[in-house]
Order: C-alpha cells, then structure tokens, then sequence
C-alpha cells in the first residue's frame, strides 16, 4: 500500500507538471530564441551576381535588401 | 519492532517527502509560465529583449524616404543617405571613402510570400538564394510593435557570395492595416555591436500603414 501510495502521488505530480508546461502556448508574443539554424547557399543562384542580376548593391558584395525575389 | 512494523512506521515521511518535492516541482513550472505570460503580453518587451527600442518616432533631424504609394516611411539618420535601390522601394547608407558599406537600411513592399508567420525561413532563404554564401539565424521575435502595424524579425549574419563580406542585420516584415512590407537594418558584423542601437533606433521609427 505505501509504494502505491508513493508512485501515485509522484504520478500526480508529474501531470501536474506536464500539464502546466503545456498551457505557455497561449502568449502572444514570442520572446527571442537562441540559435537555431545555419543555412548555405543552394546549387542554383536565382538573380546573378557580379552585376549581372538587377544591379542592386547585394548583388555586388553590399548588403541584402528585403525584395522578395520578385 | 519487525520490519513490517519499521516499513509502516517510516511511510509518513516517505510520502510527505515524495509529495513535497512534485508540489515545488509543480509551483516552479507554474511560476515560470507566469512569468513567460507576463513578459508576453507586452509587445515591447520581447523587442526590448531582442535588442529593439519601443516603437517611436524617430528623432528630429533624421531623414524620411517614403515607399510608393505612401506604404510606408523609413526613417535614416543624417549620417547616411539615400542609395540606389529596387523600384518602388527605398534604401539609405553610409559608405566608406572606399566604397564599403557601414550603415545599411532598406525598406521594400511586400512582394512574394513573404509572411509574418514564415518571415525567419523566408529572410534566410532568400538570402542564401540570392546574396549570401551562408546565413547564420541568431534570434528571431513575433508580435513587434511598429508604428501602425506588428512585424516578425529575424536577426542573422551572412557572407556575401561576392567579396566574401560579413554582415549582421534585424530583418522585419511588418503588416500595417493596409500594406506589408519589410525593413532592413545591417552593417558589418565587426561593427555590428557599437552601430546596432543606432539601427534600432530606425526600426522603431519605421511606420506602416
């Protein structure tokens, strides 16, 4: 009867714990995450560089601007 | 006293003992959430943790470019100046006597599928798709405040394909009540750490509409 008594309550307390973790979803606003991932450049190049593409500075080496590939 | 009677007499304690510890479990876990929630329903609270000033108008002296059709207005501070850019949209810079980029911000009209939901994915792999040799996610924040509208940025590092150049950007794409679009904010990354407030400060002053 003690060790059922025992692993019952710790059950409990595990579900309980369980349950309280997975209620965090609702916030709004996510704070920031740490490093997730790293990303290499594809095969293929969609606007070439070098000036070759639209002339943009980020296709000489400047930084990227926020186009959406269009 | 026989065993049975020692196992019976010490089952108090065992169990206070075991109940105790998953009831601190459990008030750790709930006070952790509340303090997650709390942090949450403030929308400059996580930019502040990000890095990011509180949504404002930029400071008096600063520039103003707007995009076509009054989408929006990126705020450059007078160091830098206006640059060449895609149709449509604007671009400021402070250049070296040699050419070199130190200051970078560019805003442009939402044109893909570029969303508030896939913008972290999006932003680096366009970057790899189109400029950079690799890309470097730091951070990534939902549910910014921007002057008229709520953005998602990314903040990453990558070397261009051409030159091999290292640069450190805040990258948010921003939906207002009528228009989407994204601002840019890089610079070097060994400078990265003494211009970034600097470049904040023209984030927070970005205004959508």
């Amino acid at each position: 009867m003690s060790h059922t008594l025992t692993r019952s309550l710790v059950g409990l307390a595990l579900l309980a714990a369980l349950a309280a973790g997975c209620s965090s979803s609702s916030s709004p606003a996510k704070p920031s995450t740490p490093p997730s991932h790293s990303v290499t450049a594809p095969a293929h190049n969609s606007i070439p560089q070098n000036n070759g593409g639209d002339h943009d500075g980020d296709n000489n080496g400047g930084p990227s601007d926020g186009d959406g590939n269009l | 006293m026989s065993d049975r009677r020692r196992a019976i007499a010490s089952l108090p304690r065992r169990v206070v003992g075991t109940a105790a510890v998953g009831v601190l479990a459990v008030a750790a876990v709930i006070a952790g959430v509340l303090a997650a929630s709390a942090s949450g329903t403030s929308g400059s609270s996580p930019a502040r943790a990000f890095g990011l000033p509180a949504a404002g108008s930029a400071p008096a002296g600063w520039h103003r470019a707007t995009l076509a059709g009054g989408a929006a207005v990126l705020a450059y501070p007078p160091v830098m100046q206006l640059v060449s850019s895609d149709r449509g949209a604007a671009s400021a810079a402070q250049l070296s006597s040699s050419g070199e980029y130190l200051l970078y911000l560019n805003a442009t009209p939402k044109q893909g599928d570029e969303s508030l939901r896939n913008w972290p994915q999006f932003r680096l792999g366009h970057l790899t798709d189109d400029d950079a040799s690799s890309a470097h996610e730091l951070a990534t924040i939902s549910g910014v405040r921007f002057l008229g509208g709520t953005g998602t940025c990314v903040k990453d590092d990558y070397v261009t394909k051409v030159g091999a150049h290292h640069f450190t950007e805040i990258a948010c794409f921003v939906q207002g009540r009528t228009s989407a679009s994204v601002i840019v904010a890089a610079a070097p990354t060994a400078s990265w750490a003494s211009l970034s407030g600097l470049l904040g400060r023209a984030i927070a002053g970005y205004v959508v509409r």
